[in-house]
C-alpha cells in the first residue's frame, strides 16, 4: 500500500467500526431478535401442523397477513436496488454512502418477502407442484420468475460495487481471512480490473431497473389480473411500484438514522443526504396521493354498486379508521413534516419514515381485505382479526431484516468506502468538468476539432 | 486456507451460480412443453419465457464477465501467487 | 355413446319451484364428504357447502320478497378460478365441468380470491366427522385433505358410474342417468340437470326459456347453471 491510500484508510477507520469492534448490544440484539423469531417459528410450526385454520382467515377472506406483508415486504425491497440505481445512472454525487445500505435492504427484505406466499401456502409440502406442474399463465406464477430473477439480479448489484471493498478488507487483515479472500475475487484495484468492475456495474444497474418495476407491477398483477371489485384496476401496476420506491426509501432512512446513531457516522451520513432523500419522499408521498387520488374518484364517479360496496367499506364502512390512518400516515405527515425546513430535521425525517412505513402497511392491507370482504353475492360475512401466529411471524419477517442488516454490517462496510475515497479524489474534477460542459461556449475536445474542420 | 483451495472454492461458487440459473432456465422451458401438453396458454408462456431465460442467463454471464475480468487483469506476481 | 367432449353440463333451477328447504344441500354435504366444521370454527365463517343457498330480501317489511337462490358451482365456460391457479389443481375439463384436483392444490386460495361467485372453500383444519359418521362416508368421493381447496364438482363421480353402466349396457348415456346429489333429492323437482348440448334435454329447453338467466352474467363468465326467475 502506497502513503496516501494508508492515509485514507486511516481517515475512513470509522467505517471499519462495526466489523472490528463487536459490543455487548451487539449480542444482546441479536439474542432478542432470535427470540422473536423463534416465537414466529413455533407459530409456523404450529400451523403446519394443524394446518391454516390457526390464522384468522376464513371464507371469503381467505387472504390476509401474509399476502398483506408479502407485498409491503417486497415494496420495502424497491428501496435499495431500485434507487440505488437511479441514482448511479443519474450520477448523483451524493449517493456515495448511501447506495451500498440501499442494496442490502433490497436482498434482504426480498428473500423475506418471496417466502411470504410459503407462509399462506395450505400444503407447503406440495411446493414442488410448482416445478413440475407450474402454470406460467398464473400471476403467482410471473411473481415466482421476476422475483427470483430481480433477487439474483440484486445480489449481483450487491455484491460487484463490494468487491473493493472486500479487497480492502482482505488487505487489513480482518478476519475470516479466508472469507475476504475468497470473496475479493484477487481485486488488486488495477485500472484494467476498474475498467471491468466499472462495466459491469453500468450495464447491471440499467438491467436491474426494469427487472425492479416488474416485481411490484406483477405483485399488482395478483389483484389486478382477477375481477373482483376494488382490484381490477389498470392503475395498480404503476401504483403499487410508485407506493414500493415510497415505503422503500422511507425504510433506507430508518436504518440510515440507525446505523449513523449506533457507530457515529455523522461524518458520512449527512444532514444533506437525509434531507435529499427526504425530498425524494415527499416527491413519492405526493405521487402517492395523486394515484390514490385518481384510483378513488373513478371508482367513485363511476359508482358501480359492486365497487361501490368495496369503497364505502374503506371510507365509511368497518375499514375506515384504517383508511384515514393511512391517509394520515402517507400523506398529511409527510407533507406537514418535510414542507418546513425547521421540522426537515434527523428526529423529523424519522418520524415522517415510520409514518410512511405504517400508512404503507396499511395501504397493503386496505388493498388485500376489503375486496375479499365484500363479494359480489350476498354472503354473510364477518371481520378478520389476526390471531397471534400471524402477528409472529410479521414480528419475525421485520426481525429476520434487522439481523440480517447486523450480521452484514458485522462482515462488510455498510457503506461504500471505495466510493467514498473515489469521489474524495476524484469527482469534484469530474463534475466540474461536467459541469463545465453544460455551460455555453464551451466543447469538448472532440467537439472542438470537429467545430474547427 | 492456501490460495488454491480459494481459487477452487471461487469457480465451484460461480459453477453453482450457472447450475442456479440453468436450472431456472430449464424449469421454464420445461413449462411451456407443460402448457403446450395441456393445451393451457402456451402462447403467454412462450412470452414470458422469452423474456425470462435469456434475463437469467444475462445475469451469471455478467458475473461471470468480471471474474474472468479481474483474474486476467490481476498484477502479474500475485497472479503467479494465486495460480 | 357420445364421444367426450360433445356434453356440455349444466343446470337449471327453478326459483318459483324453490322453497329453500335445504334438502340439496343435505344431500350434497353426505354425497360428498363436506366437512362439517364445529360451532367456534362455523362461527369464524369457515362452514363448507359445496351447495349452499343465498337468501335475498327485497322490499319493506312486511311486504318482503325472499328469494332461495341453491348455490353450487356456476362451472363457468370462462372461468377466472382455472386461469390463475398456479399449479393446474383447477380447470375445465372437456365437458365443461370445472374439477378440482385435490391431491395437486398447493392451497394458495388464489381460485378462491378470483371467483366472483366466492363458491370455494377451504379446509382450514383437517376435516373431521362424529365417530358414528365415519362409516357412513362416501366411498366414490376422496376426503380431502387439510390445507386445500373445494368446491362442486357437479358431482362428477356421478358422471363416471353412469358412464361405466352405459358402457356396460353398450348404450348411449342417456337424459337422466347422470343426476349430481341435488338435483336428485329435490323434493319439488326444482333443480334440472342435463346436457346443454343435447337438443332435446330439459336443461336445454328450459336454458332456452324466457325467464331463464344466470348469476352475474355482464361478468362474461358464462356460468352453466341457469335460473328460472320468480313469477306470480
Amino acid at each position: 500500500m502506497d502513503k496516501s491510500t494508508m492515509e485514507n484508510s486511516n481517515e475512513d477507520l470509522d467505517l471499519f467500526r462495526s466489523i472490528e469492534y463487536t459490543g455487548n448490544g451487539f449480542y444482546w440484539t441479536v439474542g432478542f431478535l432470535i427470540f422473536v423469531i423463534a416465537f414466529g417459528l413455533y407459530g409456523y410450526f404450529h400451523q403446519v401442523l394443524y394446518g391454516l385454520g390457526v390464522t384468522g382467515m376464513a371464507q371469503p377472506i381467505s387472504w390476509g397477513f401474509y399476502i398483506v406483508n408479502f407485498v409491503f415486504f417486497i415494496g420495502i425491497s424497491h428501496a435499495g436496488t431500485l434507487i440505488s440505481a437511479i441514482l448511479r445512472l443519474s450520477q448523483a454525487e451524493w449517493r456515495r454512502p448511501i447506495t451500498r445500505m440501499a442494496e442490502i435492504i433490497t436482498a434482504i427484505v426480498l428473500a423475506i418477502g418471496g417466502l411470504h406466499p410459503i407462509l399462506d401456502l395450505g400444503q407447503p409440502g406440495r411446493m414442488w407442484n410448482l416445478v413440475t406442474n407450474g402454470r406460467l399463465q398464473s400471476p403467482l406464477l410471473w411473481d415466482v420468475t421476476s422475483i427470483t430473477a430481480y433477487f439474483a439480479a440484486s445480489t449481483v448489484y450487491l455484491y460487484l460495487p463490494m468487491i473493493p471493498d472486500i479487497a480492502i478488507l482482505r488487505d487489513r487483515g480482518v478476519k475470516p481471512k479466508w472469507l475476504y479472500q475468497f470473496l475479493s475475487w484477487n481485486w488488486q484495484d488495477t485500472p484494467e480490473q476498474k475498467r471491468v468492475l466499472e462495466r459491469a456495474i453500468n450495464i447491471l444497474m440499467i438491467m436491474v431497473i426494469p427487472i425492479a418495476v416488474s416485481v411490484h407491477t406483477v405483485i399488482s398483477y395478483i389483484f389486478a389480473m382477477t375481477i373482483q371489485p376494488g382490484w381490477h384496476s389498470t392503475i395498480f401496476g404503476p401504483y403499487f411500484v410508485a407506493g414500493a420506491i415510497f415505503s422503500g426509501i422511507a425504510a433506507l432512512m430508518i436504518a440510515m438514522i440507525a446505523f449513523r446513531k449506533i457507530f457515529h457516522l455523522e461524518r458520512y451520513l449527512k444532514l444533506i443526504h437525509f434531507q435529499y432523500l427526504s425530498t425524494l419522499l415527499l416527491i413519492m408521498s405526493i405521487i402517492w396521493f395523486y394515484f390514490t387520488f385518481s384510483e378513488y374518484l373513478t371508482t367513485f364517479y363511476g359508482n358501480e354498486p359492486d365497487e361501490m360496496r368495496v369503497f364505502n367499506y374503506k371510507f365509511i364502512g368497518d375499514f375506515a379508521p384504517y383508511f384515514w390512518l393511512m391517509v394520515f400516515c402517507n400523506f398529511a405527515v409527510p407533507v406537514i413534516i418535510l414542507s418546513f425546513k425547521k421540522t426537515k430535521t434527523i428526529p423529523g425525517i424519522l418520524v415522517v419514515s415510520f409514518s410512511v412505513l405504517i400508512g404503507m402497511w396499511l395501504e397493503r392491507l386496505i388493498i388485500v381485505v376489503p375486496s375479499l370482504a365484500n363479494p359480489r353475492l350476498e354472503y354473510p360475512v364477518g371481520i378478520y382479526i389476526p390471531t397471534i401466529t400471524e402477528w409472529g411471524l410479521f414480528a419475525a419477517g421485520v426481525a429476520i431484516f434487522i439481523l440480517g442488516f447486523l450480521m452484514f454490517a458485522k462482515y462488510f462496510p455498510l457503506i461504500s468506502i471505495w466510493e467514498i475515497r473515489e469521489g474524495r479524489e476524484s469527482s469534484i474534477k469530474e463534475v466540474a468538468h461536467r459541469l463545465q460542459s453544460y455551460m455555453p461556449d464551451t466543447y469538448e475536445e472532440d467537439e472542438l476539432e470537429r467545430a474547427l474542420k | 486456507m492456501n490460495h488454491k483451495m480459494i481459487k477452487v472454492l471461487q469457480i465451484s461458487s460461480l459453477a453453482y451460480i450457472w447450475i442456479f440459473v440453468i436450472a431456472v432456465d430449464v424449469w421454464i422451458f420445461s413449462l411451456l412443453f407443460v402448457a403446450k401438453k395441456l393445451d393451457d396458454a402456451i402462447n403467454a408462456s412462450v412470452a414470458i419465457g422469452l423474456i425470462a431465460i435469456p434475463l437469467f442467463i444475462a445475469i451469471a454471464s455478467i458475473l461471470t464477465y468480471v471474474f474472468f475480468g479481474l483474474q486476467k487483469y490481476a498484477k502479474p506476481e500475485e497472479k503467479a501467487n494465486v495460480l | 355413446m357420445q364421444e367426450s367432449g360433445n356434453h356440455r353440463w349444466g343446470m337449471v333451477i327453478d326459483l318459483n319451484k324453490c322453497t329453500g328447504c335445504g334438502e340439496c344441500v343435505a344431500a350434497c354435504k353426505v354425497e360428498n364428504n363436506v366437512a362439517i366444521v364445529g360451532a367456534e370454527e362455523s362461527e369464524m365463517d369457515r362452514t363448507m357447502f359445496w351447495m349452499d343457498i343465498i337468501t335475498t330480501h327485497e322490499g319493506e317489511y312486511p311486504d318482503t320478497e325472499v328469494t332461495y337462490f341453491p348455490r353450487p358451482c356456476f362451472h363457468c365456460d370462462n372461468p377466472p378460478c382455472t386461469k390463475v391457479c398456479p399449479v393446474r389443481a383447477t380447470y375445465r375439463n372437456d365437458e365443461g365441468i370445472v374439477t378440482q384436483i385435490f391431491p395437486q392444490c398447493i392451497g394458495c386460495r388464489y381460485c378462491m380470491a378470483a371467483c366472483p361467485y366466492t363458491v370455494k372453500s377451504f379446509n382450514w383444519f383437517a376435516p373431521d366427522w362424529p365417530e358414528e359418521m365415519n362409516s357412513s362416508l362416501n366411498p366414490d368421493v376422496s376426503v380431502r385433505p387439510v390445507g386445500v381447496v373445494e368446491k362442486c364438482t357437479f358431482c362428477i363421480h356421478r358422471l363416471q358410474k353412469a358412464k361405466e353402466l352405459a358402457r356396460a349396457e353398450d348404450r348411449e348415456l342417456r337424459e337422466g342417468d347422470y343426476l349430481p346429489a341435488c338435483s336428485e333429492s329435490c323434493p319439488t323437482d326444482a333443480i334440472s340437470f342435463g346436457d346443454l348440448n343435447d337438443p332435446h334435454s330439459e336443461v336445454n329447453k328450459l336454458a332456452k326459456s324466457l325467464r331463464a338467466f344466470r348469476m352475474l352474467e355482464e361478468l362474461g363468465t358464462e356460468p352453466k347453471v341457469y335460473y328460472l326467475s320468480k313469477v306470480e
